[in-house]
């Protein structure tokens, strides 16, 4: 068979860095086939993604060659013009489109360009694609501005876009980073059918290996640039070579049906919720099918489980406070619709919350300020006290060698994670609310806050609420679960017994996207 | 550290450095001037720019250098209060008004609003209209006080309604400390560019009521008032109003400068 495309010994250096961005770069790329490229953000995959969508940057300089089909090897260079269409499906956290035109409207004009068509065909090759995908949403839906849609139908509405130009090679660019296992499951599925129809290449770059494992596919392994191991996703699960991809592929959360059991916490009810009704508006009683009870003991811990906009995220708002809901939540004993604002926050200080969202800390504060901020409001303490509750609490999530003066806005990702598990350390909380822990993070920092995580639950002996759409990382941090749907509570109990018999399809689903390969398989199977 | 933002430090270094020689020219105008406020006949009449007259003498024989410095010394002096009325009266009630109650906020923020829609010259003239022109800087201050109101407002609106400061709540921090807080970064983060724009915009108020013949009474001349004695004259002697006039704007260029060159308050 004759490559789709060859990469032979590809170099590229930016005029600003001393070391290549990407170095001896080798990739043949058969049609129809999928390579992912798996590594962290500074790893050369979206050098590569870059390079062959034109894009590269200005002033980068190229060596090596490449080669189109039966086309003779060219020197690289920044526009590589290859014969044949490619699409770029790019991920929503990118925010590739304007967020105030319609998305129907954007994509249509790209699907234009690319098939050099008028609007009106690249509206009826859009509108066609949406339809071959099973489980996309409607066109009319779609074709509202960004700002409106939900990142699970703006990344239908690419996909769609991107297979409406009948590509020959498709540059997939985290498509489906930041989505919950259950959604990524089923857009890789119609990623692969679509594959299949039209017979194109996959180049897939990917942060942890999740998607290598779920696309079933070569994977290259990059690291600063060079590719450090090669292998099929498969074999590269049943063990690793490179001690990078060792770190990559502990970074897999796995759900295990024997896990041997925490033991239950017997204390005190520390958060009992009566009668809160999600989907009830404020003024109105809660009908008794959609009250939800629940209590948490202390030290206890109890995951939520669904996907986005099933209920789950308006419980954590609701005992936290930020959103009023009908019913009664009680924290260490007290009504805290009862109380007045002050009060309230006064109960609160024993709440810790470590958010995904990177916009939860105030960029303008600095990381000793975040960290002193709760001894400093809720504790009088002197300030030789503060500042070692705080350096031992910076050194305990690794930032203790950081300037503390740096602001938050300076900060990655993962170092604003870590700042947030700081601060809930010196909080001493009775209650630690995680939501999503691991989104948004490349899967060596995956780790590393699932361990900080799992220590601070050990050593605190704090109660744990963690929200998440998946049960490995819900069984990574708690004993007990409830799977949400629709607003409402489908199933709940010990997480190893709802991996090991799932009853409702809710939790089927949650369960299947979450196990990379089946249950039964898994070390430790029953 | 890009090009953009090292370009825009360095014009705000250079817009308070400019008002620092501002403020050393207005302390020591006395001495700089070689003749008193308003002396007339210190040379012969609209003398052109000369090495004896640099700016040239007006039509009654005033040195418009000496009459410049003067000038900047009231339009400062007058333009100090003013802009700290505006700044007091717009952004320190801005920044509360944001936290009051949303049954008094939104009320108060319509009526700003619309205060805000309205040109601060007309409002300056109409405030002097209502008192007297010893309260022209007062005057010019409020006037330019619902401009300042708005941005702060706005700006503290997005912070009450922040991921950030939702987070501080959910974990316990107190309202009270949260916007202890909040004042803490909007002093240190935009007070000295607050002060620049304020002062700015209430510099341009009070010279163009002066000019209108609302502001500053003689012998206090400012700018407005020399640029205004001097359209008798201006076509055939361009440097009567001229040199006043490049003054002013220097004057307004540096307070921009210092606040960044970020759109302002507007006369």
């Amino acid at each position: 068979m004759t490559a789709l495309l060859e990469i032979d010994d590809l170099r590229v250096v930016r005029p600003d860095t001393a070391l290549p961005v990407l170095d001896r770069f080798s990739l043949t790329l058969n049609p129809g086939e999928t390579v992912v490229m798996l590594g962290d953000a500074d790893s050369g995959k979206d050098i590569v993604l870059c390079f062959l969508d034109g894009l590269s940057a200005r002033g980068d300089e190229f060596s090596g060659t490449i080669r189109f089909n039966e086309g003779d090897a060219k020197q690289a260079a920044r526009k590589p013009r290859p014969p044949f269409t490619v699409a770029y499906l790019p991920g929503t956290a990118s925010r590739p489109l304007n967020p105030r035109i319609s998305a129907v409207s954007q994509l249509a004009r790209v699907i234009a360009r690319k098939l050099e068509c008028p609007r009106g065909a690249a509206l009826a090759e859009f509108r066609g694609a949406l339809a071959r995908l099973a489980g996309a949403p409607s066109f009319e839906l779609l074709d509202a501005p960004p700002e409106r849609l939900d990142d699970v139908s703006l990344t239908w509405a690419l996909l769609a876009a991107a297979c409406a130009t009948a590509p020959a090679l498709m540059l997939c660019d985290h498509p489906f980073l930041d989505l919950s296992p259950s959604v990524a499951h089923t857009l890789t599925d119609a990623l692969l059918a679509e594959q299949k129809r039209l017979n194109f290449a996959i180049l897939y770059a990917a942060r942890g290996p999740q998607s290598a494992l779920r696309l079933g596919a070569r994977t290259l392994v990059l690291r600063q640039g060079r590719i450090v191991e090669e292998n099929d996703a498969a074999h590269l699960l049943g063990g690793q070579t490179h001690a990078y991809t060792q770190a990559l592929f502990k970074a897999l959360p796995q759900p295990v049906v024997d896990k041997p059991q925490r033991s239950s916490a017997r204390g005190e009810p520390l958060l009992q919720v009566q009668g809160l009704g999600l989907n009830t508006p404020l003024k109105k009683a809660v009908r008794a099918k959609d009250a939800l009870s629940f209590e948490l003991r202390r030290g206890a811990s109890l995951a939520l489980v669904g996907e986005d906009g099933s209920g789950r995220r308006a419980l954590m708002r609701a005992v936290l406070g930020l959103e009023r809901k009908p019913g009664r939540i009680l924290f260490d004993a007290v009504d805290l619709n009862l109380l007045s604002e002050a009060m309230t926050a006064r109960l609160r200080r024993r709440v810790a919350f470590v958010s995904s969202n990177d916009d939860a800390l105030d960029p303008r504060m600095t990381i000793w300020d975040t960290v002193d901020e709760p001894l400093r409001a809720h504790l009088q303490l002197s300030r030789d006290l503060t500042a070692g509750y705080r350096d031992a609490a910076l050194k305990r999530v690794g930032l203790a060698s950081y300037d503390g003066r740096r602001t938050v806005a300076s900060l990655s990702p993962f170092d604003r994670r870590r700042l947030m598990v700081a601060r809930a350390i010196v909080s001493a909380p009775l209650l630690v609310v995680v939501d999503e822990p691991l989104r948004g993070l490349d899967a060596v920092a995956q780790t590393t806050t699932c361990d900080l995580l799992m220590d601070f639950r050990a050593e605190q002996q704090s109660a744990f609420l963690v929200i998440t759409s998946d049960f490995a990382v819900a069984q990574a941090l708690a004993d007990e679960a409830m799977v949400f749907e629709g607003g409402r509570v489908v199933e709940r109990g010990q997480i190893r017994n709802l991996l090991a018999n799932p009853k409702e399809s809710a939790t089927k689903a949650l369960v299947e996207a979450a196990a990379i390969r089946p249950l039964s398989q898994a070390p430790g199977a029953v | 550290m890009s090009p953009a933002p090292l370009l825009r430090k360095f014009l705000i270094a250079v817009g308070w450095s400019g008002l620092g020689l501002v403020a050393i020219a207005v302390v020591l105008s006395d001495f700089l001037a070689r003749a008193p406020a308003g002396a007339g006949h210190v040379g012969p009449i609209l003398t052109p720019p000369s090495s004896l007259f640099p700016f040239g003498t007006d039509q009654l024989g005033r040195d418009i250098l000496s009459e410049t410095l003067h000038a900047l010394n009231v339009t400062v002096i007058h333009a100090l209060p003013a802009a700290f009325l505006a700044i007091a009266a717009g952004s320190v009630f801005g920044f509360v008004a944001a936290r009051l109650p949303a049954p008094i906020r939104l009320p108060t923020r319509w009526a700003m609003g619309v205060f805000a829609a309205v040109p601060s010259l007309l409002l300056a003239i109409l405030l002097i209209g209502l008192t007297n022109r010893d309260y022209a800087a007062a005057a010019a201050g409020l006037a330019a006080a619902p401009l300042a109101f708005v941005r702060v407002f706005d700006r503290a609106r997005v912070s009450a309604n922040s991921a950030h400061a939702a987070y501080a709540r959910a974990t316990g921090i107190a309202p009270s400390a949260l916007l202890r807080r909040d004042l803490a970064y909007e002093v240190r983060d935009a007070l000295l560019v607050t002060a620049a724009r304020a002062f700015a915009a209430v510099t341009i108020i009070l010279s163009t009521v002066s000019f209108l013949g609302f502001g500053a009474v003689p012998p206090h001349r400012d700018f407005g008032l020399m640029i205004a004695a001097a359209k008798p004259v201006y076509v055939q002697a361009w440097w009567t109003a001229s040199f006043p006039v490049l003054s002013l704007l220097v004057l307004v260029l540096l307070a921009r400068l210092a606040a960044g060159l970020d759109e302002g308050e507007r006369a």
